[in-house]
């Protein structure tokens, strides 16, 4: 879970950001796509995350499927749009997706500054997890 | 920071840290717990406990002249760095080094692919450069050249080939280090030397000759800590016309041998290119249609011998084994390899035989998405997709560490290294497997891949690691030794290749002190330990 000066560091106004901290997940607000995201990353497999990608997508945000695989969104999409600027995604996936684009991330200066575990998302499968991807602040900012 | 290197003063440290960002800049040196944190091994069998090796701080030079500048400074203050490609080896320890304490040398930075010539099918790339990397440079210019990638496909040819790592194309491919042709290493004492051909000035064949002149030292680079590997050559596989799987399928228990051996002279013949693999209908698996539960409590009641089990599989017409043989080249030539497969194999009493796969190059993009990437050459990482929880995983861990010894190339060795393992897991109270085949990475030898389950619960970790250390040595007693194993267990498993009172670890010794006197690079990687640090190893639990 970030920290208020991590989530400030971030470079997302905290005030316009729908990031409930305390347990929550990253869900939109009524006043659409004010989080900037350069993209919201849903999961077709499971319910949850396709109605999560839904009201992003209604609110007027870029939603991008995957299907559990990282790597299409990866190589054709993220890996070019990283290179030229760390820019912030959303998402509710599983795991091995989350884990994959952290680290991935990391090579771009960018952390993940919010990881909610949402709970089974058939109540006996895996968990899904809500998560913020950003870029840390400037003077830290690795390889 | 939380930890400093072992022996060096804070001073000392602190004043290596001011010349390493005279070198490569300030944002380039990482000090903060939040960014050294980083390099922790996701898959650490420490993870959380104090033995758990990790990082003082990370460098990240972005040439090979701020490479020599940074170990001339690790030099004069002795302090221990560890080189890292892109970090991403998972299983068998990732980015953190061996000894605590150590500096990351984070060669992400770079990056650079040097040159990739399609007439010769060759590459040169910085360690930085990852799979994916040269993948989208040799697509992007439509080049006839494919990458031989392992699985997942995020770390570095560089990297992945020091480490032994494989791929799935062509034999002579997918043994990644045998697949390289000249390195460019920086030394200890910050001289850069290239190997081969790339040893003479202006040389017109580096990428093409791997031997040079004199005694070819390019492996001593690999699992090793006598240099930081800065530039390497490898040899690509020409994009192939198409590709074409078939299945035998044999009847018999005892048929295992006479199958893996026309296997092998299928292969070693050169008839079968692609990486073969073997399954059995009969036991089920990964790949393989789901166990009658009859036959599981056949294999629970008397193992996989169990002559009940022989029958039922006779009795039901399920075949016993099956291997699928992989073929690329011409489509004329590989149905011709094929059917000559077939011949081979009909010397096997009931052998049956189904075409599988057919594919001509460049894939439809619906054949793309139906493939397993990594054999067509594309670097995936679909596998952190479908390794959470499954049927065939329904208590995922926090990771995994790959217990992971070679055997021969036999039926033989196979059967009997099942019972062995059998027993080992039963002794050490380890889930059992009805029974396992291995993969077939190399060509001359099978190697079996276990996976230890990582979690984030100290007393689970500990009797891993501790059943870890006992497979090992059961593994060595007949003769099976590891490939590869993470740095939790390299002194444990470099201690079973004793030959001779340990002569081969003596010689790595005398050659560690020889070039790398201070002890500086990757102290303990695959058991090299440092002369001040030998016979004290710090940083985790003794072999």
């Amino acid at each position: 879970m970030a920290s208020r000066r991590e989530f400030l560091q971030a470079g997302i106004a905290a005030s316009v950001l729908p990031l409930a901290v305390a347990g929550g997940s990253v869900a939109p607000t009524r006043r659409g796509n004010d989080a900037h995201f350069y993209k919201v990353i849903f999961d077709e497999r499971f319910p949850a995350s396709v109605s999560y990608g839904d009201e992003w997508k209604a609110r007027g945000a870029e939603v991008h499927a995957i299907h559990g695989d990282i790597t299409d969104l990866w190589f054709h999409d993220l890996d070019h749009e990283w290179k030229k600027q760390p820019v912030a995604i959303a998402g509710l996936t599983a795991h091995g997706a989350l884990f994959c684009l952290e680290r991935l991330a990391w090579d771009h200066g960018m952390r993940v500054i919010s990881r909610v575990e949402q709970g089974a998302h058939d109540g006996d499968g895996e968990p899904l997890i809500s998560w913020v991807i950003a870029p840390k602040q400037k003077s830290g900012v690795r390889a | 920071m939380s930890i400093t290197p072992p022996g060096v003063s804070s001073k000392d440290f602190s004043d290596a840290l001011k010349q390493f960002e005279e070198t490569v800049g300030k944002e380039w040196v990482f000090t903060s717990d939040e960014d050294v944190a980083l390099y922790r091994d996701a898959y650490s069998p420490f993870w959380g406990e104090p033995e758990e090796r990790v990082a003082s701080a990370a460098v990240a030079p972005y040439t090979v002249e701020q490479v020599q500048a940074v170990m001339k400074t690790a030099n004069e203050y002795k302090i221990p760095v560890y080189p890292i490609s892109t970090g991403k080896n998972l299983g068998y320890g990732g980015s953190a080094p061996n000894l605590s304490g150590s500096v990351v040398l984070d060669l992400k930075r770079m990056n650079r692919i040097l040159n990739v010539d399609e007439r010769d099918a060759s590459a040169l790339v910085e360690p930085g450069v990852s799979y994916f990397d040269l993948y989208r440079h040799i697509q992007d210019r439509k080049l006839k050249l494919w990458v031989d990638v392992p699985d997942p496909g995020w770390g570095s040819p560089v990297g992945n080939s020091l480490d032994h790592g494989g791929g799935y194309l062509q034999p002579m491919y997918r043994n990644h280090f045998d697949s390289h042709c000249g390195m460019e290493v920086v030394l200890a004492n910050g001289e850069v030397m290239r190997t081969g051909m790339g040893a003479m000035p202006g040389a017109q064949s580096w990428q093409q000759y791997k031997f040079g002149f004199g005694p070819w030292i390019d492996g001593m680079f690999s699992q090793s800590n006598f240099g930081v590997v800065t530039k390497m050559g490898f040899w690509l596989m020409p994009e192939p016309d198409a590709y074409l799987t078939g299945t035998v399928s044999v009847p018999r228990y005892e048929d295992l041998i006479p199958m893996i051996d026309i296997l092998t002279l299928l292969e070693n013949s050169g008839i079968s290119n692609g990486m073969p693999g073997l399954g059995s209908p009969i036991l089920g698996g990964f790949m393989m249609p789901q166990r009658a539960p009859e036959v599981t409590a056949m294999l629970q009641k008397d193992g996989v011998e169990s002559p009940e089990l022989h029958k039922y599989a006779q009795d039901k017409g399920i075949p016993f084994w099956s291997c699928t043989v992989k073929f690329y080249g011409p489509e004329k030539a590989i149905r011709a390899q094929w059917e000559y497969a077939q011949e081979k194999f009909s010397a096997i009493a009931g052998a049956k035989f189904k075409d599988d796969e057919f594919y001509k190059f460049p894939l439809t993009p619906d054949q793309f998405n139906k493939v397993h990437k990594p054999e067509m050459g594309i670097p995936s990482l679909e596998m952190f997709s479908i390794g959470a929880r499954s049927p065939y995983n329904p208590t995922p861990g926090q990771g995994h560490i790959w217990f992971s010894p070679i055997i021969p190339r036999t039926g033989e060795a196979v059967l009997e290294a099942n019972k062995v393992f059998a027993k080992a897991a039963k002794d050490f109270g380890l889930p059992l497997l009805s029974f396992s085949l291995p993969t077939t990475y190399w060509m001359r030898s099978f190697i079996f891949l276990f996976g230890f389950p990582i979690t984030h619960d100290v007393a689970t970790n500990k009797k891993n690691r501790e059943t870890f250390k006992q497979v090992v040595k059961v593994a060595a007693e007949h003769g099976w030794g590891e490939y590869r194993t993470a740095p939790a267990f390299q002194d444990a498993v470099m201690d079973t290749y004793s030959f001779n009172n340990h002569a081969l670890r003596r010689f790595h010794e005398t050659v560690k002190d020889a070039v790398d006197p201070n002890g500086i690079i990757s102290a303990g990687r695959y058991g090299i330990w440092p002369k001040h640090l030998r016979g004290n190893k710090p940083g985790g639990e003794k072999a």
